[in-house]
């Protein structure tokens, strides 16, 4: 196999599933939740050996905000600058509700298809 | 941490700032200025929380791959909305890092395609409307306010009016930032640049810092030289749209027997276009049929004229607020720190 090819699956999920993702993290947030924060989770919880550069969230969050997915507040902070805290807008929730159902079709038909190879070594 | 360390960090992430900023050369610079400010924001929270400056770069990102994403978002963002109600419809949706489509139809034909580009009749409301309103604002309170705080500068109340003043333009760029925006198309950051240190210090460092800061003055410069910039190009605007409209409407005046215009106490002739035209008894001008195509032509294209008149300003006046917008503040001197 080209070894262009071996880390192609994982360039393309990530871009994939970016947004879903920090979407996600947003939504489960009990308050409103700044960047790094959000950077720290998904950083904390990825798989291991799955590269994601944390700096990419920024301007996925700016995108979000100017469509309307998410709203942003400034919240004083006592160890800095005041920081910018996300929360999910109604809209946001709905495309994440349609997102998840779309992710979740997905993998129980990738699942379903991958466990036929298995056997395959 | 300890000192020799904390300068170590510093010099790490302002070298890191500076090749992000070698990135992105090219860029819109209010694109630029909001990845490098959120590149520093991140970085000092991470390396406050623990994280050694090397590591906190590493997961942050290679200052390539941070360029792209925000290249990738600010091409994609015009796109975004029809990728979005086309993933939650279940349609296939456009490549979401594909450039911003060029100009199809109408909108991208040389000249003319102007009527079809919605930031040029952004601009025509902008300088034909909305700009002017605000600088007659913004300049009225600026001068009043400045004013009674020079005037008032010996007995010292005029100072707390100066600082008033001062942040009173900062807030009110930021808004015409917002206006900017939306009319003239001309991206502005999404959030203002804090003062480094700024956060650390006591209230009278902190106005002390608001008065060294070069948007302040920049902020107080626009509010004062916009309005008569404003004035001329409100009264160009309306002037060239005015005479553009009357002229394309002179065929339906024509058509319905209605005179283009009605004189007073003019003897002989008056000009219309290339032709010299005679008043009836009752002062009404009358325009020939043979001027009715031409007036119409001529209208059309002084109406497309004033577009790109509108639409060229437009760009010089959005970068020119962005500029302020963007300018990076001193920090505040490690002496009140």
């Amino acid at each position: 196999m080209a070894s262009h090819l071996t880390d192609k699956l994982e360039r393309d999920l990530s871009v994939g599933t970016a947004w879903l993702v920090v979407l996600a993290a947003v939504a489960r947030a009990e308050e409103p939740i700044h960047g790094y924060e959000i950077a720290r989770q998904l950083t904390d919880e990825a798989p291991e050996g799955l590269s994601f550069k944390q700096g990419t969230l920024y301007p996925m969050l700016r995108t979000m905000e100017s469509e309307g997915l998410v709203r942003s507040t400034l919240v004083p902070s006592t160890e800095g600058p005041a920081r910018k805290c996300f929360t999910l807008t109604p809209e946001g929730r709905r495309v994440l509700s349609a997102w998840s159902a779309t992710w979740r079709d997905t993998s129980r038909w990738v699942n379903r298809i991958v466990g036929g190879i298995d056997g395959l070594r | 941490m300890d000192s020799a360390d904390t300068n170590r960090t510093d010099g790490d992430i302002r070298r890191y700032l500076a090749e992000l900023d070698l990135a992105l050369a090219g860029a819109d610079a209010a694109l630029r200025h909001d990845a490098i400010i959120d590149a520093e924001a991140h970085l000092r929270a991470a390396t406050k929380g623990g994280a050694t400056a090397a590591r906190a770069i590493a997961e942050f990102g290679t200052p390539a791959e941070i360029a792209r994403a925000y290249c990738e978002s600010g091409a994609a963002t015009q796109t975004r909305s029809e990728d979005i109600a086309a993933a939650v419809d279940g349609k296939a949706a456009p490549d979401a890092a594909a450039p911003a489509a060029p100009r199809t139809g109408f909108a991208a034909i040389p000249v003319v395609g102007i009527w079809a580009q919605p930031a040029a009749w952004g601009a025509l409301l902008y300088f034909g409307a909305v700009g002017f309103v605000l600088a007659t604002v913004y300049f009225t309170w600026t001068v009043a306010v400045g004013g009674t705080a020079l005037g008032l500068m010996p007995v010292l109340v005029g100072i707390p009016l100066l600082v008033l003043l001062l942040g009173s333009a900062r807030a009110l760029c930021l808004f015409e930032g917002k206006v900017v925006e939306a009319l003239l198309r001309v991206r502005m950051p999404r959030r203002v640049q804090p003062v480094e240190g700024a956060d650390s210090v006591g209230f009278w460092t902190r106005i002390g810092c608001w008065l060294r800061d070069v948007r302040s003055w920049l902020s107080l410069a626009y509010l004062l030289g916009n309005f008569p910039v404003s004035v001329a190009m409100f009264a160009v605007t309306v002037s060239l749209a005015a005479a553009g409209t009357l002229l394309v409407a002179t065929p339906v005046l024509w058509a319905l027997g209605v005179p283009v215009a009605h004189v007073e106490g003019v003897e002989g002739e008056v000009q219309f276009l290339w032709n010299r035209v005679t008043p009836d008894a009752n002062g009404d001008v009358w325009v020939p049929a043979g001027m009715v195509v031409p007036s119409l032509l001529a209208g059309l294209a002084l109406l497309t004229a004033t577009l790109w008149l509108a639409r060229g300003m437009g760009w010089v006046y959005g970068h020119v607020v962005q500029a302020i917008q963007v300018a990076r503040p001193q920090p505040v001197p490690r002496i009140y720190r």
